[in-house]
């Protein structure tokens, strides 16, 4: 069983929890000329990483808040947890 | 008024599972919870007011995790960051609650009538919640509580008392009877009374 530490809740099951996405796509900025490029990126393309990924989950069965986990995709080993609004 | 009962339909008065040549009064025992105030308090990401002035029931608000303020009618659990779910027999609480924190600050929920609350009482409360929760149960004191899963349902598990155990646990009032069957599933080897 995985195990994920809320920065809120401390150590939790991975059961509690849902995933969020990529935590490393930034939104166009508001009011700014977009291209169709630039916003596929943002909705639909992502990258499918082999290693590190730092992704956003939810604590949902818990303190139901949102936060970043730094995880190897290949080896779920879980290096860093950071409050959403927190960066690396 | 009273609350209708979120289990009337399944919560049967009784001994069941392996109660045979075992005495009845260490039976854990099973019984559900009415008439309890229930507030859910936000506090907004943009507030700045102190909460060390804020007293419901003469008890603080403390963003302190898995720890409930508690007195013999009142109980706040503390749910996440700035969030607290409060328990409590009195239910001319909300006033008071509602006069106290103000619309700009909080957000005041009265969940009364929208949670099933069962009540476990007997040494083998915590062995029952280990069946279907991944939190490890030996951490947890009285007056603790944390949110988690019990088979696949998002609970709120409240330990009122540790020796002997007694253990409230909330849940969503439509997930009421499939959390009844799943804990007096896990309750049949220990044999359990319902109350």
């Amino acid at each position: 069983m995985l195990h994920i530490k809320c920065p809120h809740c401390g150590m939790r099951s991975q059961n509690e929890f849902s995933y969020g996405g990529d935590a490393t796509v930034k939104r166009p900025e508001l009011n700014k000329e977009v291209s169709d490029q630039d916003w596929d990126n943002f909705v639909y393309n992502r990258k499918s990483l082999r290693g590190k990924h730092l992704e956003f989950w939810q604590h949902l069965s818990g303190c139901r808040q949102w936060i970043k986990v730094e995880r190897d995709t290949a080896t779920h080993e879980i290096f860093k947890t950071l409050k959403a609004n927190e960066d690396i | 008024m009273t609350s209708i009962s979120a289990l009337k339909n399944v919560h049967i008065k009784g001994l069941f599972g392996d109660y045979e040549n075992k005495n009845e009064k260490d039976l854990l025992k099973i019984s559900e919870n009415k008439d309890l105030l229930i507030i859910q308090i936000v506090q907004y990401k943009n507030s700045s007011t102190s909460l060390d002035s804020l007293k419901i029931d003469d008890l603080n608000l403390k963003n302190e995790v898995i720890s409930v303020m508690n007195n013999d009618d009142t109980r706040i659990l503390w749910n996440g960051p700035n969030n607290w779910l409060l328990v409590s027999n009195k239910k001319n609480l909300l006033k008071e609650i509602v006069e106290k924190f103000d619309a700009n600050n909080f957000s005041i929920t009265n969940l009364s009538h929208s949670r099933a609350i069962i009540e476990l009482d007997g040494e083998n409360a915590k062995e029952v919640l280990k069946k279907g929760c991944p939190y490890n149960f030996n951490e947890l004191k009285k007056d603790n509580s944390l949110n988690s899963t019990f088979n696949g349902m998002s609970v709120t598990i409240d330990v009122l008392n540790d020796n002997p155990q007694k253990i409230r646990i909330f849940t969503l009032r439509s997930f009421g009877e499939s959390l009844y069957h799943s804990i007096t599933d896990s309750c049949l080897e220990f044999g359990y009374k319902s109350i």
